[in-house]
């Protein structure tokens, strides 16, 4: 166990040159690249000298090392101040994000998952024959359709056409998030499909080849245990490893999706950011975005162990 | 495993299911609210900080000016809404002198005494330009009085000095001369002056808000004005309750002479605000928007682009297929000019006049209106838009009609015929897939005269800061005016407003920078506008910009929306909208 908790401690102090170089990286960035904010923020009559009042209060004029300097100090205390574009707290505009962001992203992801497993170890069982072939077809046609069309058609069909569901919108509170985040789940779920279950299929019927596989099979096991049983279980390594890297930007949520049906999260922040140059904004949706990509590989880490005892963390 | 997930995967059908069994049919039919779509997340709801459109309207529900535009009449005219009058201006049109109504009271707010609202004065309005005039604010307003108002400018630059603002510090040109009395007093002559008095910027807010939500003033909106909110979240869902105390304003009794038919006067004499309730739905993208509209979830849209063919015929009526769903249709010239702009910063383009007719001559407007605004931009022949002074509706631009063998001909008198000689020309434009539409046809236009222009996309940013900082050679943009004023155009071609002011073509005409100062400084008059109207077909000759179209506004509104006339200055209006519920119910069971 001591190891353990060493390993977890050793990978937790890799935050710190991991943030360090993302601080570094999108502090090059954004001097590069980004549009001068200060001009951004007063628009269509900005003057001269009220640009250079408002790059000086916003540090702009300060020496890049000073201002690289609080990159970092707000990379490492998670005070990331106001946003420079809407004057908000950004760490309230993250908090009021994130949960309608998780509403429609956790729940697809979930169901898309677990799915996608389904229909891939039915599909392994029948390689091969007709089935097989349908639903092969059937994901790459899938796949082919662009993310918009599923959008615009099932929103046009199931909302407007059929009033199944609102045709956009949210309110907090369950049950009445329902007829708001249902359509964009279940389109999540399908966009999800094609890729998933193509991917999980190779997975599992890499596994079906293997000795313990043949082993399984001359010691009479049926088809359905060995499926179930060992090619499952030893499958789930890389299916975690698919599965648990995409969990930290759920959170940043669906753009798309988000913007269709008038979802207030995350998704929308990022690309206003960027059009208005809202560096503060973009530092801490990177910031954040790395360490919890960290923390997630570090579950992920742990996950192994208990899926595969034959795993150690040292 | 497979196992242990499967109850899990049926609570996450069962939530689903639950999703179909609720009714979508709208259900508000008993209640008095507005439902209004607006197309972009409100920042905040600080006015001095309102820097578009989007924002603006919202403050401008529970912020008020001191002056606001007539809601029927036409062209646009100011009408006092806090103030009790029109100013009283000196001789020298130096001193406003405003007289406040009396027993306006500011909603009730927990930042009040007793979380009861006080009565508005001469001092709040004094503290509100003083708000907006603070280094320390850094308002997106402030061009609109920088500059403008005796002492401002001096306190202002003080303040930069100081480590706290001082409010008390007395500024000359800004005064509260007793209670119910306020006087600005300018530094010169400049009747646009009160313009600035209707927009958001300048909207009275009350001191003991400001500290007591210190930073989070923006998100605690504490007004006089018809409507009121909680606190604001950067939703996508706002929601507005009627004051309970509003003063007694009434509906207005006279119009132009169409509303009387249109039953825009019905209500002449009603107590405002006539809703009870406004709901505020943000969609940013066009076809929830439009299929919300169609399921009589909002009450008026402005006709999305994909949407304009099924909804409006050649004719420009609305189709029986809507008519019959108690839907109607409203055309209003929105006050805006699209163009392309030279830089004249551009040895190229400095002293060629030749080369830009020559451009403008070969670009297809016409044409370019079909594209890209359903035939329904009003083709610009100078800046200005119809519906203000200095418009001339007769007058042809002789350098925007296409006329390929003209435009080859100056070409050629430019020193380049055929385009030879001529460097590949860049055109800048924002990404949006109509923008980079746009900068192709231009190239395609001027291929036939020989010309190679290279489309450049920029995001937002970039393109700013390249216009900002003189680096473009052409690009494309539009204006939408401020206020409904020729200056707000004109300025647009002024030397003094070169890059980054919103001159951006930087074009500096010694004589057209004469004639626009000595313009600026005319009361309203028939001599201005013929001013007007000279420069600014004299100076569009020499094509600072090759011009595109003045855009039309089509917008349509469900039956039961009841007193919805179209402005581009629309703060503060929702007070005039009703809802008939008879007619709603009625209609949404045709939808």
């Amino acid at each position: 166990m001591s190891a353990t908790w060493s390993y977890i401690l050793r990978r937790a102090l890799y935050l710190i040159p991991v943030l360090l170089g993302v601080c570094f990286l999108i502090f090059v960035l954004f001097n590069v690249v980004a549009g001068d904010p200060a001009a951004l923020l007063l628009g269509k009559h900005a003057s001269a000298s009220q640009i250079e009042e408002v790059r000086e209060q916003l540090g702009l004029n300060q020496p890049l090392y000073m201002q690289y300097f609080d990159v970092v100090k707000s990379a490492f205390t998670f005070d990331f101040g106001r946003s420079w574009a809407t004057k908000q707290q950004i760490s309230s505009m993250i908090a009021q994000g994130a949960i309608p962001s998780l509403a429609v992203t956790l729940p697809g992801f979930f169901l898309a998952t677990v799915v996608s497993i389904l229909l891939s170890v039915v599909v392994a069982y029948y390689r091969g024959k007709g089935i097989d072939l349908f639903i092969r077809i059937l994901t790459i046609g899938m796949m082919s359709i662009s993310s918009l069309v599923y959008i615009m058609v099932f929103q046009w069909l199931f909302a407007f056409k059929l009033g199944l569901f609102e045709i956009s919108g949210f309110e907090f509170g369950f049950p009445e998030v329902m007829p708001y985040i249902s359509l964009p789940i279940i389109i999540w779920v399908v966009l999800s499909l094609g890729p998933d279950v193509r991917f999980y299929r190779t997975l599992i019927l890499d596994e079906m080849y293997q000795d313990y596989v043949r082993t399984a099979r001359a010691k009479g096991l049926s088809e359905k245990a060995i499926l179930l049983k060992h090619v499952l279980r030893n499958a789930m390594i890389p299916i975690l490893t698919y599965t648990v890297v995409q969990l930290p930007f759920l959170l940043l949520g669906s753009i798309l999706l988000e913007s269709f049906f008038s979802i207030p999260g995350l998704g929308n922040m990022v690309i206003n950011a960027l059009n208005s140059s809202d560096f503060p904004v973009l530092k801490a949706i990177t910031v954040l975005s790395a360490v919890a990509y960290i923390v997630f590989t570090l579950v992920q880490d742990v996950l192994y162990t208990i899926v595969d005892p034959r795993v150690k963390l040292n | 495993m497979i196992r242990k997930l499967l109850p899990l995967a049926h609570l996450g059908m069962g939530l689903m299911v639950m999703g179909f069994v609720s009714c979508t049919k709208s259900k508000n039919v008993n209640e008095k609210s507005l439902h209004i779509t607006v197309q972009s997340r409100i920042k905040g709801m600080d006015p001095i900080n309102t820097g578009d459109t989007y924002s603006s309207t919202e403050v401008a529900r529970v912020y008020e000016g001191l002056l606001q535009y007539h809601y029927l009449k036409r062209p646009y005219e100011l009408e006092p809404n806090l103030a009790e009058s029109m100013p009283e201006v000196s001789d020298d049109g130096l001193t406003y002198t405003f007289k406040l109504k009396k027993g306006v009271m500011f909603h009730d707010n927990k930042c009040f005494e007793g979380g009861k609202g006080r009565e508005l004065t001469a001092e709040d309005v004094v503290f509100s330009i003083m708000r907006l005039a603070d280094p320390r604010n850094n308002a997106i307003g402030w061009w609109i009085l920088d500059g403008k108002v005796v002492g401002l400018n001096e306190w202002r630059d003080e303040q930069k000095k100081l480590n706290k603002t001082n409010y008390s510090a007395k500024v000359e040109g800004l005064k509260a001369v007793d209670k119910y009395t306020v006087q600005f007093k300018l530094t010169e002559e400049f009747p646009q002056f009160l313009y600035a008095l209707p927009m958001s910027y300048t909207m009275i807010v009350a001191k003991e808000a400001v500290d007591f939500y210190g930073e989070e003033f923006l998100n605690n909106p504490v007004g006089t004005g018809p409507f009121m909110t909680d606190t604001f979240t950067q939703s996508t869902k706002i929601v507005y309750k009627k004051n309970p105390k509003y003063r007694k304003e009434v509906y207005p009794s006279e119009g132009m002479p169409e509303d009387k038919e249109k039953g825009l006067l019905d209500d002449a004499g009603k107590t405002l605000p006539l809703a009870e309730k406004i709901v505020v739905h943000i969609q940013p993208e066009s076809q929830p928007r439009w299929l919300a509209f169609e399921k009589g979830k909002t009450d008026f849209l402005t006709i999305p682009k994909d949407n304009f063919q099924s909804v409006v015929t050649p004719g420009k009526t609305i189709t029986d297929a809507y008519a019959k769903k108690g839907i109607e249709l409203q055309i209003n010239p929105d006050l805006d000019v699209t163009y392309i702009s030279f830089n004249h910063e551009n040895e190229l383009f400095k002293n060629n006049v030749k080369l830009k007719q020559a451009m403008s001559l070969a670009y297809n407007n016409v044409r370019a209106n079909e594209l890209f605004y359903n035939n329904r931009g009003i083709l610009a022949q100078t800046p200005i838009p119809p519906g203000i002074q200095g418009y001339d509706k007769n007058y042809v631009n002789p350098y925007m009609a296409y006329d390929l063998e003209k435009a080859k001909k100056l070409l050629a008198e430019a020193g380049y015929p055929k385009g030879k000689g001529l460097p590949v020309i860049t055109y800048d434009t924002a990404s949006s897939t109509v923008q980079r539409q746009m900068g192709e046809y231009f190239k395609k236009q001027m291929a036939e005269i020989g010309i190679n222009v290279d489309v450049v996309t920029n995001t937002w940013p970039q393109l700013t800061e390249k216009v900002h900082k003189r680096k473009t050679m052409t690009y494309g943009m539009a204006w939408l005016g401020d206020y409904p004023d020729a200056e707000n155009f004109l300025q647009l071609l002024y030397g003094p407003n070169s890059s980054p002011g919103p001159n951006g073509s930087n074009f500096n005409d010694p004589g057209f920078n004469k004639l626009f100062k000595k313009a600026t400084k005319m009361q309203p008059s028939p001599e201005r506008a013929k001013l007007y109207m000279e420069m600014a077909q004299k100076y569009s000759e020499k094509v600072p910009w090759i011009l595109g179209v003045h855009r039309t506004s089509f917008v349509v509104k469900h039956g039961w929306l009841k007193n919805y006339k179209f402005s581009t200055f629309n703060y503060g209006n929702s007070k005039y909208f009703d809802v008939d519920l008879e007619v709603k119910k009625k209609n949404i069971e045709k939808l």
